[in-house]
């Protein structure tokens, strides 16, 4: 099952480049001067890797959040990062034209858990354990409170600006050339590192925070390490992206199922299955209408949201 | 040495105590009296000033070495991981490196050999206890607390933890329990805990006298002929 899984999955990234809406020649792929060869690399190629860097910290991210808040809804997602990272976006747009996109974006993402962070520690004054439940409803209030500043940009702002937001908020892997892939890939590998360099402390997280704090972990340290480092990752990629949600929900859920491996274990597929599963949706987005391609974050809602609920109806029946 | 001057929270109220190296203790009380708040408190899981390890205040000691301290076992096994299996749960629960073959004769003492490679988080409450038990012997350090350890075990298990406990297995000891034959069993130091204070500190002799059991159990329980006996 697993190795089967591994193989379709390669063969699909090896495909990926070749389906779009424009038929490639494939003599030309290596002849400079020809269309096909723009196509290819700098369209394509960029825009596979860009979509499975991106697919693997969002995964990736999902899996940590859920550690150290101890619950499996938990996502940068459903936290409000992604819609803090928006809303700081759009007020770039609007307010501040010459600001870097990456530094707004990161900015929001940093802010936002900044806010979570105190405000847990400050429910749980003098416990090491997390109330994960009131983390979630934050996050949700938190989302509440971006989306309508968004709205408040949005209506100050004029059509080009209004459009400039819409587009970022749809989510979009389109991309020219290699500068996008190549930062989304550095930071990648920073996180991916970061997380597994700590992952025998993480293993401690585990089973509770109580118990990795008696087994003489600084949680609080660690905790902060993994949201700050994921948190500018997470930003910085949905300021290429914008905001593509779900993935680190649905891939961390299924790749348990398949692996009922410890989540420690699971660092390298968790990545590897997030780019799989943002490139298998970009292909669903570019390909299923040939007039243009549908926003990729619109295909992950379809497949998240529904699977969201199962979460919840699956987890309430156990309790 | 164990210390606490004059602890206050919201639940328990002017506790002071000093247990010295070497003695064992019981903490008793009824329920909400504030047991297992002292306990977090003594292990530091609720941060405080007021409790010394060994004559270093114990908020100030490093991580690591609070750790080899005091360690504290909670009544529930809490485990977010669904996957985590007994061996590696064993694994983790040393504060050095691994000994394997320690984990392999602890597993095979609490008879666990056929929960070996599964799941912690689909224990039954009793397996999880006795698993509780084993990491406590794991973690080895040189306090631990037990915080009502034996509360769904079947008898005969009863018996092997009250083995393991009069051991040397555990170095110095604090069991929380509602078990009285147990608490009498163990012979160890009382502490009775009522509305978050302090009731009663002594000797086991002093506690389970007649007069004393009347004073904080109301003539539902008596000594006769050296056994605890409910009367109902």
């Amino acid at each position: 099952m697993k190795k089967a899984l591994f193989i379709v999955s390669i063969f699909i990234l090896l495909i990926a480049p070749f389906l779009g809406e424009i038929a490639l020649n494939l003599n030309e792929i290596f002849d400079s001067s020809s269309i096909t060869y723009k196509v290819f690399w700098d369209l394509r190629i960029s825009r596979v890797l860009l979509a499975f860097f991106v697919g693997g910290i969002l995964a990736l991210s999902g899996l940590i959040f859920q550690i150290i808040f101890k619950n499996a809804l938990i996502t940068p997602y459903t936290l409000g990062i992604a819609s803090g990272t928006t809303m700081f976006t759009a007020i770039s747009i609007v307010f501040f034209p010459t600001m870097l996109l990456s530094f707004s974006s990161a900015l929001g993402s940093l802010f936002t858990i900044t806010i979570l962070y105190f405000i847990s520690r400050r429910i749980n004054k003098d416990s090491i354990a997390v109330s994960t439940n009131s983390i979630l409803l934050i996050g949700i209030a938190l989302s509440y409170f971006y989306s309508s500043v968004l709205l408040l940009v949005f209506y100050m702002s004029n059509l080009e600006q209004n459009y400039s937001i819409v587009r970022f908020t749809l989510g979009s892997l389109d991309t020219v050339g290699f500068t996008s892939s190549i930062t989304v890939f550095v930071t990648a590998m920073i996180m991916y590192f970061t997380i597994y360099k700590n992952r025998a402390k993480i293993k401690l997280l585990l089973i509770s925070n109580d118990t990795a704090f008696l087994k003489g972990l600084n949680v609080h340290k660690l905790n902060l390490l993994l949201l700050v480092v994921i948190s500018l990752v997470v930003g910085i990629s949905i300021s290429f992206v914008g905001p593509i949600g779900f993935v680190g929900l649905v891939v961390p859920h299924i790749i348990k199922l398949i692996y009922k491996q410890s989540a420690d274990k699971l660092i390298f597929p968790v990545f590897f299955y997030g780019g799989i599963f943002l490139v298998v949706s970009d292909l669903i987005a570019r390909n299923l209408n040939t007039a243009s391609s549908i926003p990729i974050g619109v295909v992950t809602a379809f497949i998240g949201a529904p699977f969201f609920v199962y979460l919840l109806i699956k987890r309430n029946k156990r309790a | 040495m164990l210390e606490i001057n004059n602890y206050k929270s919201d639940i328990l109220n002017n506790i002071t105590f000093q247990l010295n190296d070497n003695d064992n203790l019981i903490i008793l009380g009824e329920n909400g009296a504030g047991k297992s708040t002292l306990a977090k408190v003594l292990s530091n899981l609720i941060e405080n000033q007021d409790v010394k390890l060994f004559g270093e205040k114990l908020d100030s000691i490093v991580d690591n070495k609070r750790a080899s301290l005091i360690n504290y076992i909670p009544p529930k096994l809490e485990i977010f991981d669904e996957y985590l299996t007994l061996r590696e749960f064993m694994e983790l629960a040393s504060i050095t490196s691994v000994d394997n073959d320690k984990i392999t004769k602890l597993i095979k003492l609490l008879k666990l050999k056929k929960l070996e490679n599964r799941y912690c988080k689909a224990f039954s409450s009793g397996e999880k206890q006795l698993l509780l038990l084993a990491s406590s012997i794991m973690h080895d350090a040189k306090i631990t607390i037990f915080d009502e350890l034996t509360a769904n075990l079947d008898i005969s298990r009863l018996k092997e933890v009250y083995d393991i406990l009069q051991s040397p297995m555990l170095q110095q000891k604090i069991v929380i329990t509602h078990n009285l034959d147990l608490a009498y069993a163990l012979k160890y130091k009382v502490l009775y805990l009522k509305d978050g204070e302090i009731e009663f500190y002594g000797e086991h002799d002093e506690f389970f006298s007649n007069e004393n059991l009347k004073r904080f159990y109301n003539n539902t329980i008596s000594k006769i002929d050296e056994h605890l006996v409910v009367n109902l």
